[in-house]
């Protein structure tokens, strides 16, 4: 649409009424920042190529695949016999599909209309076309909680914003791609059913909770914040028609909708996590009965009532609550909740979760490495959301606070707090800026008033420095977020680049290599163990059964894998015999220089052999030396030299030259 | 995509190098110490070309001496006859002989009380130890008439003798001559098979020699023959003696210290069935088909589901004159295995070799193998696993309507028609109120 405006750019442009000019710059700004964030991902494939990167992206990419060629019905029952041997996987059950679903449906529709694209670049690019959307519905969001100006300036922060970026660029095909969309839709839904109260608004919000739900485990956090905003809306007096319309709508619907994902099935209804969306539903209902019974009752009856009713109900509740949980009708709290409250829970209880990098407690330095100026601006959007109150700000400050919080307990959910920092940043901003320009305005066009007004000093010079330095703050931001979009987030970690000494980039292509040496060279039906993290990548590229892969939902397989990695050669080739292993793979970085490897890991392979029961004899001390160190010179420690991993990554090392001699 | 794929089927049949005319032009290579060994053992060597073995009888130490030919093996059995050779001639060494053992040959190694270090060494490979050298198996109880007075001529009771008619054809109570070192194996070794156990009074020891320490074989620890089928199922016998396999003894007659008198020695018999068994013409067992679908169908589904019906069927033949025939056992079992059996049945045999066997899938889904594993003395291993998946039902196989929930549909239904009623009776009701108003 803004090809015939610029054709009249020279004669229309100031023909034009004050609102059409208002809507050409807000088109004009919005696909603007919808274009950037679809371009500033793409710095991976411009530098490599098309291609999936990191684990997990090959697993979901395989899933589509097979859902795009076989059908809803039979990706729906699909029984993996290629991993987890022998115990095999049911994929159909035990995934969020909604990211499957979304690439498998852009697929097919684009073939209908002749625009033949392979899935795999539907896969690659589909985490770009989100993060535009997402823009979008950032712009909408922060337009219902302040005004076009927040939206767009919290629209084009977003859409560069590191700590989403590094979710989202090409070839990150994974569920948060889509999932930080589904987020926000739904908030803005859910904002817009509050605010007007209808039942069509609740209901959308409802089927973008749906869509939330069925691309994501992390809508959990959803929902849990909007009951929670529903609480302090009730505690704070706020509790109102639109308020109850709004939220009865959206539990009933979005709870129903939601078990018919056959991962969630009954846990919305079972486990605790869900149990504060239920209690809040029926605090829903207490209240408005109470509201209703108190407009027909005079004040002491209604007090004696009041309190009889309550103390009765909670102690009940309470009660219930415990024989339930006591009964194991509902589910304790999973370990991975629990290290959300508690962030040592994890590290002291289940190696599994520990070893995963990202679920590690954020550092500091990496809130502003992932956010820069929006860690300082957040403070000053929750200042101008509490000096006007109301509804939807409630909700926003609710999101921020919790989402910082749990943002520092594990990295990963440093992308839910990115976008709610660009939205109380945007506000921030924009509520700044439109009072400082309006001062410099005010003293261009009316001097003489000003002059009289003199309460400021100099206060268009201020105002015009304040512009100054809020835009250089906007631009360091722009190239802060490029720099780290470039250097940190676009390697695909399957290739690998490094410099040479003359400056030259060097790619290192040997996962891809090796593993389609497994595909050429290993009979079709061979069993390759490898540790975990490997295992979507062997199945997807290499074709080969595997042991155990990304999908952790088997300790005590994991634990079987790990006790043989880290036992000696006989004992190792025991286990490798129970499960019919052919093949084994390992990762050794020594010869390349690549610190991710096999041996680095050994230690969680230790720690997670030793946590069951059949792994008894391996402990974590045996394999230190005796000074405490984790060494693998001559001086290591023997079960460590001795152990199956060991031996296979320094098989023969010794007669390799390296560039360290 | 592998879901719809046909089953995985892997068929592992570790079995047969040998084919359908097993003896019928089998290459035989047999060496000797002096080309006289040819007359004293010409019983062995014609029982052999009888058969049908191509016989080529050749000096140990023949320069022209080889296995094999462009990676290629020109025979399929070797027989070593010569305990004197220092060193092989040709091609032919300790390793080349282990490597035509674990390329599935058979080897026949006889030694004796002065063999040489490299048929102790080659016969250490297999696993077996021959005694010091100059050691004799001495027996004070039995030996034979002839005996030169140091009792170094044993006439082993045919007790000792492997039970296993496979190996050493039917028993009977006549004693074997025998003259030679004793053999020591390792207890642990499941591989090695004790074909000739020494009498329990037996020892091995110089018979020249006044005894000083205590022998390091004696009694039934000690072996006189000895046989090893290896895990490719090649076969291997080692015996201490030379003599026990030539003319002179299988033609003697025995008169034992306690008076008994045979008229021919058991070693004609005992000779014929082991070479018989060394050389693949006896017990060997193969896998001919195997068969897996639902009862009452004829092909295998691409993935079994839980608890469906199956029948399993393995034909197994036996090698018995050149002909694979039918092979009958009631002791065959089947395993269904996911890391552990899940089901273990005993199968039911049919005249025509087929064994079979039906039963429900377990509850629980997998990846699984059928899995068939005979072991008995004197027969090839016989190994067969087939991989199946086993997958849950579908969201279409389970129960579409359950009595226990009869209740909760009915209050599904109840709510539904409540809500509507209600709403019906709220929308309607709504008139009434500001008529009273107005009155």
């Amino acid at each position: 649409m803004s090809a015939p405006v610029l054709n009249y750019r020279t004669r229309g442009w100031l023909r034009m009424s004050v609102e059409k000019q208002d809507t050409l710059l807000k088109m004009a700004v919005l696909s603007l920042a919808a274009i950037l964030s679809f371009s500033c991902r793409l710095f991976s494939v411009l530098r490599f190529e098309s291609v999936i990167h990191e684990f997990d992206p090959y697993f979901n990419y395989r899933t589509t695949k097979f859902l795009a060629e076989e059908g809803f019905y039979n990706f729906h029952n699909w029984f993996d016999d290629r991993a987890w041997y022998p115990l095999g996987r049911i994929i159909g059950g035990t995934i969020y599909p909604g990211l499957m679903v979304t690439s498998a449906a852009i697929y097919h529709i684009l073939n209908l209309v002749n625009i033949t694209i392979d899935v795999r670049n539907v896969c690659v690019f589909l985490a770009p076309l989100f993060s535009s959307l997402t823009t979008l519905v950032t712009y909408h969001l922060a337009k219902e909680l302040k005004g076009p100006g927040a939206g767009l300036v919290a629209a084009v922060m977003i859409a560069i914003v590191p700590g989403y970026i590094s979710r989202s660029v090409a070839g990150s095909y994974d569920n948060e791609g889509i999932a930080i969309f589904c987020m926000l839709l739904t908030y803005y839904m859910w904002i817009k059913a509050v605010k007007t109260g209808t039942l069509f608004w609740s209901t959308m919000a409802s089927l973008a909770y749906f869509y939330m739900v069925s691309s994501w485990g992390g809508y959990v956090f959803l929902i849990n914040i909007i009951p929670l905003h529903v609480l302090t809306l009730m505690i704070t007096g706020r509790f109102s028609h639109r308020v109850y319309v709004a939220y009865s709508t959206l539990y009933v619907i979005g709870t129903i909708l939601s078990m018919q994902i056959s991962f969630v099935g009954f846990q919305p209804v079972s486990t605790s996590e869900h149990m504060g969306a239920f209690g809040v539903f029926g605090l829903c209902q207490i209240h408005a009965f109470v509201d209703y019974v108190r407009s027909r009752l005079n004040k002491i009856q209604f007090e004696v009532l009041f309190r009889a009713v309550i103390s009765t109900v909670a102690v009940t509740g309470i009660l219930v609550l415990v024989v339930l949980t006591a009964m194991g009708k509902i589910a304790p709290w999973t370990g991975r909740f629990y290290s959300l409250l508690d962030p040592s829970y994890a590290k002291n209880n289940i190696p599994i979760i520990a070893s995963v990098s990202e679920h590690q407690p954020t550092a500091w330095s990496s809130f502003y490495f992932d956010l820069q100026m929006l860690t300082f601006m957040f403070p000053v959007g929750l200042y101008f959301c509490f000096t006007k109150l109301t509804d939807e700000n409630i909700f926003i400050i609710l999101y921020g606070v919790l989402s910082i919080y749990f943002a520092g307990v594990m990295v990963r959910l440093m992308l839910v707090l990115a976008p709610v920092m660009c939205i109380l940043s945007g506000i921030a901003v924009s509520s700044m800026l439109s009072t400082y320009m309006k001062q410099i305005d005010d003293v261009k066009t009316e001097k003489k008033k000003a002059k009289f007004e003199g309460n400021y000093f100099m206060r268009s010079e201020i105002a015009t420095f304040f512009v100054c330095v809020m835009s250089v703050f906007l631009v360091m931001y722009t190239l802060h977020c490029t720099w780290v979009t470039s250097e940190a987030y676009s390697s695909p970690s399957i290739v690998l680049s490094a410099r040479g000494h003359d400056g030259s980039r060097i790619i290192f292509d040997d996962f891809r290599e090796a593993y389609y040496w497994l595909r050429h060279n290993t009979p079709e039906d061979a069993k390759v163990m490898s540790w975990w993290d490997y295992g979507y990548q062997i199945t997807a590229m290499a074709n080969r059964t595997i042991l155990v892969d990304n999908n952790t939902w088997n300790n005590t397989h994991i634990s079987r894998v790990g006790q043989a990695m880290a036992s000696t050669e006989d004992k190792a080739y025991e286990i490798m015999r129970e499960l019919d292993v052919d093949y084994v793979l390992v990762i050794f970085g020594g010869l390349t220089g690549y610190s991710s490897d096999d041996i680095n890991k050994f230690l969680w392979m230790v720690r997670i052999g030793g946590s069951t029961e059949k792994g008894g004899h391996i402990k974590e001390h045996d394999y230190y030396t005796p000074a405490g160190e984790f060494r693998v010179d001559k001086e290591g420690s023997p079960t460590l030299l001795n152990c199956l991993m060991y031996k296979m990554c320094y098989y023969r090392f010794g007669q390799v030259y390296t560039e360290g001699g | 995509e592998h879901c719809q794929q046909p089953v995985v089927v892997m068929l592992r049949l570790v079995l047969l190098m040998v084919c359908v005319t097993s003896a019928l032009g089998a290459h035989t290579l047999v060496l000797v110490d002096t080309l006289a060994t040819r007359e004293t053992h010409s019983i062995f060597l014609k029982s052999l070309q009888e058969r049908g073995h191509e016989v080529s009888v050749k000096a140990a130490d023949d320069p022209s001496l080889q296995l094999s030919r462009y990676g290629e093996y020109i025979y399929q059995n070797l027989v070593i006859l010569a305990p004197g050779v220092e060193e092989f001639g040709g091609a032919l060494s300790v390793e080349t002989i282990v490597e035509f053992v674990d390329g599935g040959g058979s080897v026949l190694v006889a030694g004796s009380r002065d063999a040489a270090d490299l048929i102790r060494e080659l016969v250490t490979e297999v696993g077996v130890e021959m005694d010091e050298e100059g050691a004799a198996v001495i027996d004070h109880l039995h030996y034979d008439a002839n005996d030169d007075g140091q009792h170094t001529l044993i006439a082993s009771p045919s007790a000792g003798l492997i039970e296993s008619e496979v190996m050493v054809g039917p028993r009977d109570a006549v004693p074997l001559l025998y003259r030679g070192t004793g053999l020591i194996t390792d207890a642990d070794n499941p591989l090695v098979l004790p074909v000739l156990r020494a009498p329990s009074t037996a020892y091995c020891y110089n018979p020249t020699q006044a005894i000083t320490d205590y022998p390091h074989a004696t009694g039934q620890n000690m072996l006189l023959v000895a046989a090893l089928q290896a895990r490719n199922n090649a076969r291997v016998i080692v015996s201490g003696s030379l003599e026990f396999f030539s003319d002179a003894f299988i033609m003697a007659s025995v008169q034992t210290p306690q008076g008994a008198f045979y008229e021919r020695s058991g070693n004609g018999k005992v000779v014929e069935a082991l070479s018989r068994w060394v050389f693949m013409e006896e017990g060997v067992l193969r896998v001919a088909s195997v068969k897996h679908h639902l009862q009452g169908e004829s092909e295998p589904p691409s993935a079994y589901t839980i608890k469906q019906d199956v029948e399993y069927k393995i034909k197994i033949e036996r090698l018995e004159d050149g002909v694979w025939k039918p092979f009958l056992a009631n002791d065959l079992q089947l395993e269904f295995v996911r890391i552990d059996p899940f089901v273990r049945l005993t199968m039911t045999p049919h005249p025509n070799g087929v064994f079979s066997v039906n039963f429900k899938v377990p509850d629980v889904y997998g990846v699984y193998q059928f899995k068939v594993e005979y072991n008995r003395v004197g027969f090839t291993r016989l190994f067969s696993t087939t991989q199946v998946s086993v997958r849950p039902f579908t969201h279409r196989q389970y129960e579409r309507f359950i009595e226990c929930a009869y209740p909760y549909y009915a209050s599904a239904f109840s709510m539904m028609v409540g809500v509507f009623l209600f709403s019906l009776v709220f929308l309607h009701h709504k008139d009434s109120p500001p008529k009273h108003k107005s009155e």
